[in-house]
């Protein structure tokens, strides 16, 4: 899973990833394991999978969050990998995230605008004038009334926060965000008009996104490529149509047929099943199995089963 | 026959009414899907009916009726029930299931313990009659490996597994209707589609008229047979499943089906697309 670069190097590239962490009597938690993948300049990819798959974990190795136990992150063409963290502040104007819980995600007690600005001031890149022009123009780029700028988190609604902290990612001017779960709390109808602002923000500003999330509805309509990850690996990575229309991996074919879809025309027979998802913990000095994988078509991996 | 009927429904919290006479019914055996956004009133309504929410709340059922037919076919609006009689009605009548079974179980005891119970709490049975109906209500939701798992405490099991002894607890005392508050909101796709898998097989099964309230219009789409749609403390539109999806009259329905992400409406296009809001979001 190599880029296959127009001469530009993707905006960020993540070779053979793995990060573990310390459970209870000695065990060892395989977040993610020998992870590789790429995006390129104004691409979204979705990285899917259920509860403890990874995906966050991934999320927060890219950003720097965690430090990964094996393999390289590079950014542009730059090795992050082992930058310090005064080395690191310079790329993560890069690299912004936004999160699941937009309440969580802001200080309670801090007017949205100066949370907006902060970026700014911490990374000196504005004078004070600039930075409340900056905050003023954000704001409207996300679709919020200026009005707003001086209050507080608890005085909006929950789409209205999410809209708060994209304008917080954006205001570095970043390349790349990643969008950690960013409309799983929102209801439905906020859900879809965040969705849009995040492709009209992409087509206006050529970011890529790493999305991630659960829910393959969600997905199908935002990705220009799918990666699927179970217990700590990708096992199929694709563009959403060689995923969504040609899914090859059992897992992947599983999680599709699971979704319920919103048109009673389409029901399906259940069949009763009891499985249930196996865990990613392991004893010391064990560990899964390294998948290995087959190119089914160009840009289509499939780990071999 | 109809079920249970409830007419001009209205509760408030404190000079806020968070439903406003609402209208419907339940038919035997039949699953009524109950849709709408956080806060719209959906949960309020179930508990109202159960007669739970004015229980340690500022909430008044302020009006309305909630008729339940007996089985000696006289109805009993269960507004006007004492405490005691409630509690006759709940689970022998009318069973609920919330969202997280984690905190509605009891977590130092067993799970077999609390199904059993549950049956002698309302049935007056012995021990070893209520354990060996929980023995059965293991294998009814299919929890494999009954024997072992029925001396698990909930924190040994899985979400999907808990939601499982959840619905046996609900069920053990075979209320002729479950209220079922986003059962499997809380749980993996794969594993939500094993409990809607499930909840549709019981219903075969034993009969039992649900109500399911839920966020998810896949889910509504996938499980139920007629549709409320709430949205601000009203009943806005309600109907047949098909008719919801296919024909909604109100903007409101219109406007949140098309904010829907629908599995497979993206085949041949290419890049992503955005979603052409209709309705009250256009």
């Amino acid at each position: 899973m190599t880029s296959q670069s127009n001469g530009q190097s993707p905006v960020v590239e993540v070779q053979g990833v793995s990060k573990q962490f310390p459970a209870d009597h000695n065990a060892r938690v395989h977040a993610v394991t020998d992870v590789s993948l790429h995006i390129d300049h104004g691409e979204t990819l979705a990285v899917v999978g259920e509860s403890g798959c990874g995906k966050s974990t991934l999320a927060n190795l890219i950003i720097r969050l965690h430090d990964a136990d094996q393999g390289r992150i590079l950014l542009k063409g730059v090795d992050i990998t082992d930058l310090k963290p005064r080395e690191m502040r310079a790329h993560r104007q890069t690299l912004q995230i936004i999160f699941q819980d937009p309440f969580a995600s802001l200080d309670p007690r801090v007017r949205v605008g100066a949370s907006v600005a902060e970026p700014l001031r911490v990374h000196k890149v504005a004078t004070k004038e600039e930075a409340t022009d900056r905050v003023r123009h954000l704001f409207e780029l996300v679709g919020l009334e200026r009005s707003m700028l001086n209050n507080y988190p608890h005085q909006f609604s929950g789409g209205q926060r999410q809209r708060v902290c994209i304008a917080r990612a954006l205001a570095l001017k970043p390349e790349l965000v990643i969008a950690d779960e960013a409309v799983s709390a929102l209801d439905v109808s906020v859900q879809a008009q965040v969705m849009n602002l995040m492709l009209e923000l992409q087509q206006e500003m050529g970011l890529s996104y790493l999305f991630i999330s659960h829910d393959l509805a969600v997905v199908e309509r935002i990705a220009h490529r799918v990666a699927v990850m179970y217990l700590g690996q990708i096992i199929e990575l694709g563009s959403r149509e060689q995923v969504f229309r040609d899914p090859r991996h059992s897992y992947t074919k599983r999680l599709l047929g699971a979704v319920p879809i919103a048109d009673p025309r389409q029901r399906t027979e259940r069949p009763l099943l009891t499985g249930e998802i196996p865990s990613p913990v392991w004893p010391a000095g064990e560990g899964p199995e390294l998948v290995t994988y087959t190119e089914v078509e160009p840009g289509h991996q499939v780990a071999d089963e | 026959m109809t079920l249970l009927s409830v007419t001009d429904l209205t509760v408030t919290f404190d000079g806020f009414t968070a439903v406003d006479s609402a209208s419907f019914t339940i038919e035997p055996g039949e699953t009524l899907g109950v849709v709408g956004e956080s806060g719209s009133g959906k949960s309020v309504t179930a508990l109202s009916i159960m007669r739970l929410v004015e229980m340690g709340t500022r909430a008044k059922i302020t009006r309305g009726r909630v008729e339940l037919k007996m089985q000696d076919g006289s109805t009993l609006d269960l507004l006007g029930q004492d405490e005691p009689t409630m509690r006759s009605i709940r689970g022998n009548q009318i069973a609920m299931i919330f969202q997280e079974p984690l905190t509605s179980l009891n977590p130092v005891y067993p799970v077999g313990e609390q199904i059993a119970e549950a049956v002698r709490i309302h049935e007056g049975s012995d021990k070893k009659t209520s354990m060996a109906r929980a023995r059965e209500m293991f294998d009814l939701v299919r929890i494999p490996e009954a024997d072992k798992r029925i001396g698990q405490y909930p924190h040994e099991m899985s979400g999907g597994m808990r939601q499982r002894v959840m619905i046996a607890i609900g069920l053990c005392c075979g209320p002729r209707l479950l209220i079922a508050d986003e059962p499997t909101t809380a749980l993996d796709v794969t594993i939500q589609a094993q409990i809607l898998g499930l909840i549709k097989q019981l219903q075969v099964e034993t009969g039992t008229a649900m109500m399911l309230i839920t966020h998810d219009m896949g889910v509504i789409a996938e499980v139920a047979d007629r549709v409320v749609v709430m949205s601000q403390s009203k009943i806005v539109e309600q109907g047949p499943v098909d008719q919801i999806f296919h024909s909604p009259r109100e903007a409101y329905t219109r406007g949140l089906l098309s904010a829907v992400p629908k599995l497979g409406s993206m085949a041949g296009h290419d890049g992503p697309r955005p979603f052409n809001l209709a309705g009250d979001l256009a």
